[in-house]
């Protein structure tokens, strides 16, 4: 077949597409979360403990995708537990990506208005920025999947380059005690680094779209291990470089990181501004995705064309953004997120396996 | 619940919600509406499109045949095309046996010596009755290697016009065409458009069988296949699609075939026509099929599995399908060693985002970020702009427009004017803006270097998109500072990576990532690595034979 009818992505561009739904906001005030809730410098253990957990995630996730090839969890939910439960999952999970498309946008919006464009409305943000991601989902899962697999080695490249320059900063003293308080304060940070991880569903399906869905384990692991990395590289720099106090007291820490310190004889001296881009081109990204997997779920619960969905999706994702009234409630959105996320990648994956596994065992039975 | 309330949004909000939707779907419905009548238009009308592959006897429904009686064929023959001045008809005797015949050519035509010597000296004197006896002889007795008989007096007379020698013999119920046309022709040239400092100079002509031969002489090989097709409702052209048997992918061929075969058009007068009227998406500012005068790389595209459309008339090659790296490749890259190809390379692409962004860059940093730039630049950047009245977009239109007109208006010059005026236009105008505060000297070195970004396209098509998209980015940085730029740049990626080359993504091998392919990507790796075809074409060989 030359001219591909069918909509699927490759294993690299499923691993891309996993990676840059997580990489988003987080990368900004993952280290102030975190900080903030245990206090301690031990936040990289608590990404990593974190990140061990999500992989476990995945691969439930994964193996649960993988009895049902080709469908989507939207699809399949329905036989799990039943037509009606598993639409109402379904809208269940709608609502969610909607929810945390339209956070995801409105903090850029903030980060936009309060770095590089004071004083513009942040309407006038949101609203190109919805567009620009209309037209590319429109195009479908795979001109997203391309899309992401330019922005991703810029992003990883500009990101390192960043934390690379931030080394003369970094005072592993900043890092030190290790487990000074125990271990209570990681368990405490766990649910606010949990929230980085949200997005994880999309594996649920994209593992639908795969050419190859023998390589679904490997791919989607892959797609996790690069943000664990980069988020544990993340707040490794970030509190190594500015303390615990100055973190916590920052509200986008990781920005204040990359204003710290000035690059000499370089047309750009400060490195804040290919950081700001390369995070605007991840937002996108990330908006993207959960725009997508919103607008897919819509046509596959009800059955309609997936095109008039995603153009009907913009003006509710617009109106999820502009719900919060301050940079409070965003923060607070933000948090909810987190529970509400681990509500939907933990315990929906375990109990759709469970009951799959309990149900097959009964028909088993009675055959 | 009266928290609650508070969440609920202001009615601006609920109408901007409604603009949130209604642009992108009435954008949408726009464009699909353009594209569909444009579609419409042009091609795709294959019912009544009267095209055919190349026959010699294809007979159309309004044939008039030859009769068989000599008058009354030599009389309908010049009915129909008896008027033409440039027409020479010469009536003879066969002497051999007890006939005529009437011999017609076009001035300038034919080499009128060879027919006189030699045709007509056979006809005359030595012409048997038995060699013209019955239409299957015919052929086979008479000395003539590119002897073709017309049954039909229409097709007789088209083709002595387009330049045969026509031939109508008592006795004989047919026209015969005894010669092809021979014109005089431009002598083949250095590519105008795509000079190289080292490779092959040759370059295409306007003679379509003089660019097949060049294609044929570049190797042995009996699996380059070419196969014609005549297109052109009032005044019909010879179109060919060339590729290689064992190598080109069957469905591609299939689709490219099927195009061709729809075009339903008055006139090609360039294989421009045929670009536009097969290419996937009207609407796009980007080519959708390379276009090049040289063989070497009509062959190279050939043995990477793509198909190449030559037109008669035309010293532009078409080379379907095309993706963006092709955009930005120059067959040199192949003939240097490989390192200084691949920094080339690099450069080129660094060129390409330089004369696309690079304005936009500019404006983003003067109107919108000046804090994000070192501050001694910055000072130095105000202190010269001090002067000048307009916003930097006004500032930078106004000199990226000019820039635009002097390059147009290079091209249209006579050789020895070009120059001067590039001079006038470029060092008086720029420096006298500069001197009258009208634009600032940091902005004319913005602008040259953009200019001179855009001259280092290796193609001219792919230059001229770039110049285009350059001022939409310009207009979204200074509604939206650096955010626009982005979100510029972003809308740009998710277009060409919706966009479609004859099935092929436009962005192959960028994204999906074929490592195999990148080796022909950012850098040019050593030719003993390029073993293998790309994969995106999908080629019936995987591997180059070695």
């Amino acid at each position: 077949m030359f001219n591909r009818t069918d909509d699927k992505i490759t294993s690299s561009q499923a691993a891309v597409f996993l990676t840059n739904t997580l990489l988003g906001a987080g990368i900004l005030s993952l280290p102030r979360n975190v900080t903030q809730a245990m206090e301690t410098p031990d936040a990289w253990l608590t990404i990593l403990l974190g990140g061990a957990a999500m992989l476990g995630i995945v691969l439930l996730m994964v193996k649960l995708c993988l009895h049902f090839p080709g469908q989507t969890v939207f699809q399949y939910a329905g036989k799990i537990i039943g037509k009606i439960p598993g639409k109402l999952v379904g809208m269940l999970l709608i609502l969610y990506f909607i929810v945390v498309a339209g956070f995801e946008i409105r903090t850029l919006a903030e980060v936009t208005t309060f770095f590089l464009l004071e004083g513009t409305p942040s309407e006038a943000i949101v609203l190109p920025f919805i567009w620009a991601g209309v037209y590319l989902v429109l195009g479908g899962i795979n001109s997203i999947a391309r899309v992401f697999q330019i922005v991703l080695p810029i992003s990883i490249l500009v990101l390192l380059v960043s934390f690379g320059v931030s080394l003369r900063l970094f005072d592993i003293n900043h890092l030190r005690p290790v487990l000074g308080s125990g271990f209570l304060p990681i368990l405490r940070g766990m649910k606010t680094a949990i929230l980085i991880y949200a997005g994880c569903e999309v594996i649920l399906t994209l593992t639908a779209f795969l050419q190859e869905p023998k390589q679904a384990v490997k791919a989607m692991l892959g797609g996790i291990a690069i943000p664990i990395f980069l988020y544990l590289l993340t707040v490794v720099f970030v509190i190594g470089c500015l303390s615990v106090d100055s973190v916590v007291t920052s509200t986008w820490p990781t920005i204040d990181l990359v204003r710290s310190f000035e690059i000499t004889g370089f047309f750009i001296e400060r490195l804040e501004f290919p950081f700001m881009v390369i995070w605007l081109m991840q937002m996108f990204c990330n908006f993207s995705s959960f725009f997508f997997q919103a607008s897919l779920g819509i046509s596959q619960i009800f059955n309609v064309r997936l095109k008039p969905v995603i153009f009907l999706l913009a003006p509710a994702i617009f109106i999820a953004t502009m719900l919060p009234r301050s940079l409070q409630d965003v923060f607070t959105l933000g948090d909810s997120i987190g529970y509400i996320g681990l509500g939907m990648f933990f315990l929906l994956p375990l109990l759709l396996t469970l009951i799959w596994m309990i149900r097959k065992k009964g028909t088993k039975g009675h055959a | 619940m009266s928290s609650l309330k508070s969440f609920i949004p202001s009615w601006h909000i609920w109408v901007l919600a409604v603009v949130a939707f209604l642009v992108p779907f009435l954008l949408s419905k726009i464009f699909a509406r353009v594209h569909a009548y444009v579609k419409s238009g042009g091609t795709f009308k294959s019912a009544s499109a009267r095209t055919s592959v190349l026959s010699p006897d294809s007979s159309s429904a309004a044939a008039t045949p030859f009769d068989g009686d000599y008058a009354a064929d030599v009389r309908s023959v010049m009915d129909v095309i008896g008027k033409n001045s440039d027409l020479t008809v010469r009536e003879f005797p066969l002497s051999r046996f007890d006939a005529k015949g009437t011999l017609f050519y076009v001035n300038g035509m034919q080499r009128e010596r060879e027919l006189n010597m030699r045709t007509l000296e056979f006809f005359m004197f030595e012409a048997t009755r038995e060699m013209l006896a019955s239409p299957p002889n015919v052929k086979g007795l008479l000395p003539f290697y590119n002897l073709k008989e017309s049954a039909d007096v229409r097709e007789f007379s088209r083709l002595v016009l387009f330049g045969y020698a026509g031939l109508i013999i008592e006795g004989v119920p047919c026209g015969l065409l005894i010669q092809s046309p021979n014109t005089s022709n431009r002598a083949i040239v250095e590519p105008l458009s795509e000079a190289l400092l080292r490779g092959p100079r040759i370059g295409f002509t306007e003679v379509l069988s003089e660019n097949t031969s060049m294609l044929r002489r570049q190797g042995f090989s009996d699996q380059l296949e070419m196969k014609s097709y005549i297109i052109g409702n009032t005044l019909p052209k010879e179109v060919v699609i060339a590729y290689f048997k064992d190598i080109v992918n069957a469905d591609l061929l299939k689709e490219v075939e099927a195009r061709i075969s729809n075009i339903n058009i008055d006139f090609l007068a360039d294989s421009g026509y045929i670009e536009q009227l097969i290419e996937d998406n009207y609407l796009s500012p980007f080519q959708q099929l390379q276009n090049t005068e040289r063989p070497d790389r009509v062959i190279n595209g050939l043995l990477e599995g793509r198909v190449a459309i030559l037109q008669d008339g035309s010293p532009f090659a078409l080379i379907a399908p095309a993706t963006f790296s092709m955009l930005l490749q120059s067959p040199e890259d192949y003939y240097e060693r490989w390192i200084p190809s691949s920094f080339l390379r690099i450069l080129r692409f660094f060129a390409a985002f330089l004369s696309l962004l690079a304005p936009s860059i500019y404006i983003s940093f003067i109107s919108f970020h000046p804090g994000l730039i070192p501050t001694e630049l910055v000072l130095s950047i105000i202190e010269t702009r001090q002067g000048v009245p307009f916003p930097s977009l006004i500032e930078v239109l106004v000199l990226e427009l000019s820039i635009e007109i002097l390059r147009e208006a290079g091209i249209r010059l006579p050789k020895p004017i070009g120059p001067a005026m590039g001079i006038v236009g470029g060092i008086i105008v720029g420096d006298a803006a500069v001197q009258a505060g009208i634009v600032s000297p940091i902005l004319v070195i913005v602008v040259a270097v953009t200019a001179i970004s855009s001259f280092s396209m290796p193609s001219y098509s792919a230059g001229i998109t770039l110049r285009l998209l350059r001022f939409f980015g310009m207009v979204f940085a200074a509604i939206l500072g650096m955010f626009g730029t982005i979100l510029f740049f972003l809308l740009l990626c998710s277009h060409l990576s919706r966009l479609k080359s004859f099935g092929v993504s436009y962005l192959t091998p960028v994204s999906p990532y074929r490592l195999q392919d990148w080796k022909d990507l950012f850098i040019r790796a050593p030719i003993s690595l390029m073993k293998k075809r790309p994969a995106m074409m999908k080629t019936r060989q995987e591997r180059r034979q070695t």
